[in-house]
């Protein structure tokens, strides 16, 4: 009977399928039902509006997921945000590479806030800036990097000046299993990697990441140093020492609401070229350790109210020997720590408002100090001390409001102050609106204030005939306005440009000074201004996986009504990604820098610009989904290119960079 | 006669016809939510077919071809005055009811429709077939079957699931239900939903299906920890689902266009919801055999399709 009625049942069902279920099917595919449902969720009853969507934020935001890392054949972080508009890469001397954001650099890139899971990393309190440990950052265990361009310490507090850069790592449910990774490349590049994710059932979970790399750099020639062109003793001509290796552990631990994660860096590396304008040898030696440790848990009061806290501990110490003459040698050392905690409330007013706000303290300190200098930088002694020890507390509180008056606008005001024990308060405000004035077509404006905090080196270097700090530095500041326009003019193709203005004041740089050359002082402002213009086109059907992109800035940076040296004017990348299949796909990458100009008095020629083309390929889901196999040229053509040495180096040309080099990259899946 | 006089003429017959047009009772308007998704599309179309052959007339709105979507649908109705407003998606009925709360509408093609705003003169296709004939087929195709598994989220579907929880209790079937509110949720929730279950549904939901990687997340565990999965559309046969129940869209361009006549000749009954009359059952045997799952073989007469390893 149950079988008999259950046939009928089926018959009923199935009356009009040999009449109807003719046609429908044949046409279907996942992408189009895919398509389908994007479309149903744009009508949602109820959002979450605390991650915003790139084309809603008034920020102006770039996303480089791990796939497009992947695609780029990446063998560090620098390798990625070369790619983003309004982001150049350059080489200093002491070896570290510079960030230039929006037409302004500086040596240790200390006014870009780089944050790992939304962790600032700017532990480094002698110098400021995250580069010397984080700029060859591993990136296998990378799931996206978010970079908003403009002003942020309405949101972050200090140093997050002219851009923040976001890591996000894999977590436990990313990784679900092993993975490990492997790669080698020119200058006897080598890179391993392994992570394990877990998800137990008792809602605790567990990511672990190891990295290991290590590279011999690639030993530029240096034709002279001071000392050569002066007849005396020296390394030069000789070539750059720039060896680095450096390990890397980070952990994700989580039961129910609560989280510990951190990670720690040692880092060893050579040197560019030295410091003193002496070219060193393989003596010169820098020794990084890095880490941080935070406990944070999320709380949920009401549906529509949740309390976010963490406690955290960061440490930073770095014990260098430097080479300042073939027989001379002086090592610096200091430990940094902060230690704080920071609460921040979210309340969903509404489905279109969403109100942010939080405490924060932090206590920094600097102290174990290490001065010494010799002949044998094994047999060092004690000299007067560079730097001081020094504390500071910091508090800051901030409120941020994000709401939709309309479906298509939305607007966002938010302000912060910091107070410091050194130097007072700072109050930075945040503004501006996201206006889809027509269906795919958005307006964005927004205006904003940042500060960077005066270094602990700016405040107190001591002992020094060339450069002396100053206690009584204020905070920089710059205020930025922007507008943009981002449209999807036609599917797949999105579309953006934007116009920004940045007022950097009270610059904190060296003048001259009175018991020694320099002194630093709060001298001085910069105007940079400049349009960004982006595009990208994701093919769809049988091309799914394929896109083209192209960028190009055109960046106007100014001070004392003189462009500023070292800065291209204009900046282009163009990208491709061909997907063959479902496997294999090939991308390719050009870019192309401007001319960029010397500082006043320095009467070399402008450092030409240059045309760099990267081919890569990439094989991924091989041998059952486990195997990414992938290998990129840079700088296909071996084109010698150079990047600028400062005026006062100006008696050795410029930095010769890499030529033609490999990477290879296999993946293996658990 | 001049040219000019020519123009004016025709300028004048143009609107008479227009008008009479205008003034017709049986007018439709259809507001289409996004023309280039192909399920609108394909609704769309036969409901046109339809009509046409039944010398109904029709105005078209897409929605993306208007960036003041809510000011021109205003106007559009006013000039028009339809019969009954035909909205294909759920962007099309939110956007219609707004503007229009006094006019019939009639909609398909949307997730959940439990979930709107439905007033007295509404119709609908639902967009998921009666899960209680689901569950009955299910329990007649796989009689070992006693748990079922589901991930949904809270904000699209949670009705539909509520519905169909009532509907398995009848069947003797359990469902265990979880909710996720983003699709990076997928893998945690799955990897503790999974061993609970002898089979896995795949409903409609529109964050639970973000994207190819959620689909690929969720056969991949399915594959990982041997259970068989089952899909509300045969578009997941290729990923390895080893039976779908797909509601056939053609079908339900057809049967809105039915539905629309018998409204507009008031012949329905208010606030009718009826359930897709057309579908499609396809079993994939190569995933079946993988399983060594037990299979009603009578229930073999019953499938429209089935899919080989070779294919």
């Amino acid at each position: 009977m149950i079988k008999y009625l259950s046939t009928l049942l089926v018959g009923v069902l199935l009356l009009n399928s040999s009449v109807y279920a003719d046609e429908s099917a044949e046409h279907d595919s996942l992408e189009k039902e895919l398509a389908y449902l994007a479309a149903e969720r744009k009508v949602v009853v109820t959002a979450s509006k605390i991650e915003e969507h790139v084309d809603k934020t008034i920020a102006t935001t770039t996303v480089i997921t791990q796939d497009d890392i992947a695609h780029i054949g990446a063998r560090n972080l620098l390798d990625v945000l070369r790619l983003v508009p309004g982001i150049g890469i350059t080489q200093t001397q002491i070896g570290v590479r510079e960030i230039e954001v929006r037409g302004v650099k500086t040596l240790l890139s200390e006014k870009v806030q780089i944050m790992l899971n939304g962790h600032p990393l700017d532990h480094n309190l002698q110098n400021a800036g995250s580069t010397l440990l984080y700029d060859d950052l591993p990136v296998d265990t990378i799931k996206r990097v978010e970079v908003v361009r403009g002003p942020g310490s309405a949101l972050y507090g200090a140093n997050a000046f002219l851009a923040v850069i976001n890591i996000i790592t894999q977590s436990a449910k990313d990784l679900n299993g092993v993975q490990t990774s492997a790669g080698w490349g020119s200058f006897d590049t080598q890179q391993y990697r392994a992570s394990w994710g877990k998800q137990f059932k008792n809602s605790a979970e567990a990511a672990l990441h190891f990295n290991f790399t290590d590279t011999n750099g690639i030993n530029s020639p240096i034709p002279a140093d001071s000392r050569s062109v002066q007849g005396l003793s020296s390394n030069a001509p000789g070539k750059s020492q720039l060896t680095e290796g450096r390990y890397d552990l980070e952990w994700q631990l989580g039961y129910q609401d609560f989280k510990l994660d951190g990670r720690y860096i040692n880092k060893k590396a050579g040197t560019f070229f030295g410091t003193a304008a002496v070219l060193s040898d393989s003596r010169t030696q820098q020794d990084y350790n890095d880490y941080f440790l935070r406990l944070s848990r999320a709380w949920k009061i009401k549906d529509n109210f949740t309390v976010d806290t963490q406690l955290f501990h960061d440490f930073f110490s770095y014990d260098n020997i430097w080479q300042i003459a073939p027989a001379q040698f002086i090592r610096n050392g200091v430990q940094d720590t902060r230690t704080g905690g920071e609460i921040q409330a979210n309340y969903h007013i509404s489905d279109a408002q969403t109100l942010i706000s939080g405490f924060s303290y932090a206590k920094e300190q600097q102290g174990h100090l290490i001065d010494q200098a010799g002949s044998d930088p094994a047999h060092l002694t004690q000299v007067l001390p560079s730097t001081e020890a020094r504390t500071r507390n910091r508090w800051g509180v901030y409120i941020e409001d994000v709401w939709d008056p309309l479906k298509n606008l939305r607007m966002t005001v938010g302000a912060r102050y910091d107070r410091y024990s050194d130097f007072g308060g700072t109050f930075n405000p945040r503004m501006g609106f996201n206006w889809e004035f027509i269906k795919n077509y958005s307006l964005k404006f927004s205006y904003g204030s940042a500060y960077r905090a005066p270094a602990f080196g700016e405040l107190g270097s001591a002992n020094n005939l060339v450069l002396l700090g100053n206690p009584a530095l204020q905070p920089e500041v710059v205020k930025t306005f922007e507008s943009g326009i981002i449209a999807h003019p036609i599917k797949g193709l999105t579309a953006q440009t934007t116009y920004y203005h940045s007022s950097i004041n009270q610059l904190i740089s060296p003048v001259a000074g009175q018991s020694a050359v320099f002194q630093y002082a709060n001298n001085g402002s910069v105007i940079a201004e400049g349009v960004e213009l982006e595009a990208r086109y994701d093919f769809d059907g049988k091309l799914q996986g394929s896109y083209i992109s192209a960028n190009h800035v055109l960046q106007h940076s100014v001070q004392l009504g003189q462009q500023l040296a070292d800065v291209p004017r204009q900046r282009t990348n163009f990208t491709a990604n061909w997907a063959f299949d479902n496997t294999w796909s090939s991308f390719a990458h050009v870019l192309i820098k401007g001319n960029t100009s010397r500082n006043l008095g320095d009467v070399r020629n402008d450092v030409p610009g240059y045309a760099l083309f990267d081919l890569g390929l990439l094989g991924k889901n091989m041998f059952g989904k486990q195997v990414d196999i992938s290998f990129n040229v840079y700088n296909l053509l071996d084109k010698r290119y150079y990047d600028p040495a400062p005026a006062s180096l100006n008696f050795i040309g410029d930095y010769q960079m890499s030529g033609r080099a490999f990477f290879g990259h296999v993946s293996l899946k658990f | 006669m001049k040219p000019i006089n020519f123009y004016n003429v025709f300028i004048l017959l143009a609107v008479f016809f227009a008008g009479t047009g205008f003034a017709q009772s049986n007018k439709i308007l259809i507001v289409n939510s996004e023309k280039t998704v192909f399920r609108y599309e394909k609704i769309a179309t036969e409901f046109k077919k339809v009509l046409q052959q039944n010398a109904y007339s029709w105005t078209e709105f897409n929605l993306d071809d208007h960036a003041n979507a809510d000011a021109d649908l205003k106007q559009l109705v006013q000039q028009e005055n339809p019969a009954l407003i035909y909205c294909i998606g759920t962007q099309a009925y939110s956007l219609a009811r707004n503007v229009a709360p006094n006019k019939k509408l009639l909609f398909s093609a949307a997730i959940n429709w439990r979930r709107l705003d439905v007033g007295v003169g509404t119709y609908g296709i639902a967009n998921e077939l009666s899960s209680a004939q689901e569950m009955s087929l299910l329990h007649y195709f796989f009689p070992t079957i006693k748990t079922i598994g589901l991930l949904y989220s809270d904000k699209f579907s949670r009705e539909y699931v509520e519905t169909i929880k009532k509907d398995a209790l009848n069947s003797g079937i359990n469902i265990i239900n979880k909710s996720i509110n983003d699709a990076q949720e997928i893998s945690e929730v799955l990897n503790d939903l999974l061993p609970q279950i002898d089979m896995f549904w795949i409903i409609s939901d529109p964050v639970v299906l973000s994207n190819k990687e959620s689909v690929r997340q969720i056969f991949q565990a399915a594959q990982q920890q041997n259970k068989p999965v089952y899909a509300y559309s045969d578009v997941y046969i290729e990923q390895g689902a080893v039976l779908a129940i797909s509601a056939d869209i053609a079908t339900i361009g057809r049967q809105s266009a039915g539905l629309a006549m018998m409204v507009d000749q008031g012949k329905v009954p208010a606030g009718t919801v009826q359930s897709p009359a057309g579908s499609t059952v396809t079993l994939n045997k190569c995933a079946l055999d993988a399983l060594k799952l037990q299979f009603n073989q009578d229930a073999l007469d019953s499938v429209n399709k089935i899919v080989g390893c070779e294919q």
